[in-house]
């Protein structure tokens, strides 16, 4: 039971990540990324075939992370340039798309579910402490504070330093942003950037303990965007429990012999009962604001 | 095109798919305020819009201080020295007084010459824009303009809803730009407050220029002023049309 939990953690860091790189896309970028864990997962593939290949580790990671960022970029850039003026729900339906299709390049490249799984590198599984008889792996530690960084970190960027006011006033109004000068194009295809790169560590982190197959790795966006919804898309420190929480229940769903195999399900039964949840108040609530 | 720093020549301009302006041609000379006048619907936000790069200019040149911007987005236009005060108060709501006009400045500008201009948004400055007063938020988007060290600034209908003692106010702090060398472009529903600080007016209608002379030629002139604005039918809508007359 306390093993579960303690895996749980491990997952909920990571979720918390997942979550908040959706949760800033929204905010910022005014996009649903559907694609984002897929270009996680792209990234981190790129990093573990050179490794393959026998490029030492450093290198290949940086490589990695930056094919995650480009990726990433490359998308936000098309999506400026070409629907730009479209709505929030065609910039969502593209992202699917490209989620669609990154999961088929990925098979093509790197093998399917029972061929393709990878030996990631597994740096933090070394025990950071024991708690009774339960061993606490590193990877927990490193996937809590990583999140708490992100939360705290970006929470701090937005609303002291002159770029995150910028993004603030372009996630507000973006017409009048541009008015006052400020360069939308370019930092919104920095934030895709940055979102990139921070998905490929977070997939990498996540990689050696749930297999290390493509298809598994990127589908991991259904969890992410049950956690963003924790955090209504909105709230930084919401997402960041949310992901705590949902992992928590998946190690517990994991304990539990009889429901074991359906632990899987515990995702969309989130986002199942948040939308009722939320629907509710939809009635009385209907302006709804990023 | 000697000396001025706003230009345009034959611009037309869409809203979405549907032509709105036709044909307009324009120029601004430094240091002064320019009035557009013209009913509701006219096209005067269109113009506006379309100069600013909001909507699409679909023939004809713009040129700012004597280089083409009609290719420029929104935000480059802004950067070449074109500041916007769009119609109804588009403060940044989430940001404070302070770090609205931080997000804005540029070249130039300085803040201290905006709280120089409007000393209650010194007062406010760590406040959230969105719970400034209406006349106070106008103050801040026409600061914001001002921190961008624009050569010219668009501005349109700024009195829209407030009282007339802070629209003279605003009126003031529009001529304190002019002499800081800033030309003007305003948009103003109070006609004779507007040809009172212009120097030149055009008059919309139907998205075409219907007139374009000196300001004296139109002020108080309510009749011909609603001609212009309406066609030859006179009616009783003449006040409506001449603004406030002091
Ligand atoms: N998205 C749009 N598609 C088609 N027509 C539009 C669109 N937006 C505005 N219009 C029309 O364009 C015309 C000009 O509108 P505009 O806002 O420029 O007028 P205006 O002179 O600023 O009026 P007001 O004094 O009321 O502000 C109006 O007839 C309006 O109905
Ligand atoms: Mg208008």
């Amino acid at each position: 039971m306390l093993n579960s939990l303690v895996a749980g953690l491990t997952s909920g860091g990571v979720y918390a990540l997942l979550g908040l790189c959706v949760v800033l896309t929204y905010r910022l970028v005014a996009v649903v990324n559907f694609a984002m864990a897929g270009v996680g997962t792209m990234g981190a593939f790129i990093m573990v075939s050179l490794m393959d290949l026998g490029l030492p580790w450093p290198i290949a990671l940086v490589i990695g992370v930056v094919a995650g960022s480009l990726l990433s970029a490359l998308i936000g850039s098309g999506l400026v340039r070409w629907f730009g003026e479209h709505d929030e729900r065609t910039k969502a339906a593209v992202t699917v798309a490209l989620f669609v299709a990154i999961g088929a390049i990925g098979l093509r490249l790197f093998g399917s579910t029972s061929t393709g799984a990878r030996r990631f590198p597994t740096v933090f599984d070394s025990p950071a402490f024991t708690l009774g008889d339960v061993v606490v792996p590193q990877s927990v530690l490193v996937s809590l504070a990583f999140a708490a960084l992100i939360t705290f970190g970006v929470g701090l960027m937005l609303a002291r330093t002159s770029v995150g006011l910028r993004l603030q006033a372009l996630s507000e109004r973006p017409s009048t942003a541009q008015v006052v000068g400020i360069p939308a194009p370019r930092l919104a295809i920095a934030v895709w950037a940055a979102i990139g790169g921070v998905s490929t560590l977070v997939i990498l982190l996540v990689a050696p303990r749930l297999g290390g197959d493509f298809s598994t790795l990127s589908g991991l966006v259904t969890t992410a965007l049950a956690v963003a919804m924790v955090g209504s898309f909105r709230s930084l420190p919401l997402t960041l429990l949310g992901g705590v929480l949902m992992g928590l229940l998946e190690g517990f769903a994991a304990s539990l012999d009889e429901i074991q195999k359906y632990r899987g399900v515990v995702p969309f039964l989130v986002i199942l009962v948040l939308l009722w949840w939320r629907s509710r108040n939809e009635v009385w609530d209907t302006a709804h604001s990023r | 095109m000697s000396g001025e720093v706003l230009s345009l020549k034959d611009v037309s301009i869409n809203r979405g798919d549907t032509p709105i302006v036709h044909d307009v041609s324009l120029t601004v000379a430094p240091g002064t305020v320019t009035v557009v006048l013209g009913a509701n619907g006219a096209g005067k936000t269109t113009l506006m819009d379309g100069i600013a790069g909001l909507a699409p200019v679909t023939s004809g040149t713009i040129q700012l201080d004597g280089a083409p911007i009609e290719k420029f987005p929104v935000y480059k236009r802004s950067q070449a020295g074109l500041g916007y005060v769009e119609q109804a108060r588009t403060v940044f709501r989430t940001l404070t007084v302070e770090q609205n006009l931080l997000v804005s400045r540029s070249g130039k500008g300085d803040a201290e010459k905006v709280y120089e201009l409007f000393p209650e948004l010194k007062k406010r400055r760590s406040l959230q824009a969105g719970h400034l007063s209406g006349g106070e938020q106008q103050m801040l988007v026409l600061g914001r303009a001002l921190i961008s060290d624009p050569k010219i600034i668009l501005i349109d209908e700024m009195s829209l809803g407030l009282a007339p003692v802070v629209v003279r106010r605003l009126m003031h702090a529009v001529k304190d730009l002019v002499g800081l060398g800033i030309a003007v472009l305003l948009i103003e529903q109070f006609a004779n407050l507007a040809l009172e600080i212009g120097a030149n007016a055009y008059v919309l209608r139907k998205g075409r220029v219907v007139f374009d002379g000196p300001c004296d030629e139109i002020r108080g002139d309510s009749e011909r002023l609603h001609e212009f604005y309406f066609g030859a039918m006179p009616t009783d809508a003449v006040v409506e049309a001449g603004g406030e007359n002091q």
